[in-house]
């Protein structure tokens, strides 16, 4: 079917705009290139397309926007400096910037401290990047080695905690076989069971030393370090 | 505002094809659009085509005031009318070519019926899609896109009547 000059006046725009499907595309064309009518109408179309696209905005006066605010919010009024300073302090007087200037603050009195710098006694020299640096380091050494010797303190601690706690569970469980039992049979007239008694603590006291003997052996310099 | 200014003044332009008007007709755009924002419903579409219905309202009211005493060429026609910015980068002969071509299909432009010049410069110069262009002017897709069909090829014929040739 060939397509009629009256249908490709009706596609024009669709086929310019890349919207018709491959065939009708294929007849649209066939008759373009044979109709001396149609061949410069398309030519045509298509350059008024080009032309509108390439025209550029026109700029708005600065004078029309000025007139739509003054007769949209009303002319605009005098603002005096007065007004300005007052518009100014209330703007500051809001928590949102009392919050901001409180976390500033917190934040440069973390930094004076890190940096080693008095605030009690402030000195131009302290703000000398050598001496920021060598006070920097100074502090981070001295938290890095108190921490390290609180977590071995701690270690310790436990560590003894444990061995004791050991030593009580054995001594309940298993009584000590070297002190001489003493029955009913062979107990002495007026003799009492505080004997046994005192005989398992000296028992416990002496395991306990051994204990600690054997731990200053394993760790002789934490030890001296806890009980200095 | 300067956004909103900007698109209703260049709708407004193109449609009178002058500045006095198309700024007046600006003016009476925003005065409207302030009085009746509380009109306003998301179910027109998104804000800008909804104050695109109201600029071209009032573009047609306008239209049917000035009727008889339409003079179909302006002084302002041939005035040179301040391009953007983006203009600045061409060489001065190019850009006078540019302009004048500008004023030709600018002057063309006014001489379509106001049916298809609103439909096509709401396509062509504004850049709206079909939906949007259905919204603002209240009529069925097909013709929306007959309109902007029939516009450019009147617009064709009047610019080869006017002795511009096609490139």
């Amino acid at each position: 079917m060939t397509w009629t000059c009256d249908q490709i006046e009706a596609q024009l725009s669709d086929y310019i705009e890349g919207l018709l499907p491959a065939s009708e595309r294929s007849e649209f064309e066939a008759h373009a290139a044979q109709c001396p009518e149609c061949a410069p109408l398309i030519a045509g179309v298509r350059n008024v397309v080009t032309n509108l696209h390439s025209m550029e905005q026109v700029e708005v006066s600065s004078r029309l926007v000025q007139s739509i605010l003054n007769q949209t919010l009303g002319p605009q009024e005098k603002v005096t400096r007065w007004q300005t300073l007052q518009n100014l302090i209330r703007g500051l007087a809001t928590p949102k910037f009392a919050y901001g200037v409180a976390s500033v603050m917190a934040t440069f009195l973390i930094l004076f401290s890190a940096s080693g710098i008095s605030l009690r006694k402030p000195k131009l020299a302290d703000l000398e990047p050598s001496n920021v640096f060598r006070n920097v380091d100074r502090r981070y050494h001295l938290a890095k080695a108190g921490t390290v010797k609180y977590f071995s303190d701690l270690r310790v601690v436990y560590e003894i905690q444990s061995r004791l706690r050991q030593d009580q569970n054995e001594l309940q469980v298993t009584p000590d076989e070297s002190t001489p039992k003493v029955t009913p049979e062979n107990k002495e007239p007026g003799q009492s069971d505080d004997r046994s008694h005192q005989q398992k603590q000296q028992n416990r006291a002496n395991e306990i030393g051994r204990q600690f003997e054997m731990l200053a052996a394993q760790c002789p310099a934490v030890l001296e370090r806890s009980f200095r | 505002m300067r956004r909103h200014s900007r698109r209703v003044f260049n709708v407004c332009y193109r449609f009178v094809g002058n500045r006095t008007e198309a700024e007046d007709i600006s003016q009476e755009v925003f005065l409207r659009v302030y009085r009746t924002l509380g009109s306003y419903r998301s179910a027109h579409g998104g804000f800008a085509t909804w104050m695109t219905s109201v600029t071209r309202n009032l573009l047609i009211d306008h239209y049917r005031r000035t009727k008889r005493d339409r003079q179909t060429d302006s002084l302002d026609d041939a005035m040179p009318v301040v391009e953007n910015k983006e203009s600045l980068g061409r060489r001065p002969d190019q850009q006078a070519l540019l302009n004048e071509l500008s004023g030709q299909v600018q002057s063309a432009l006014t001489r379509l019926s106001p049916e298809l010049r609103e439909a096509v410069i709401l396509r062509d110069l504004q850049q709206l899609e079909y939906a949007e262009i259905q919204q603002v002017l209240a009529v069925p897709e097909g013709t929306v896109k007959s309109r902007i069909n029939r516009g450019r090829i009147e617009l064709a014929k009047i610019l080869q009547h006017m002795g511009v040739r096609a490139s």
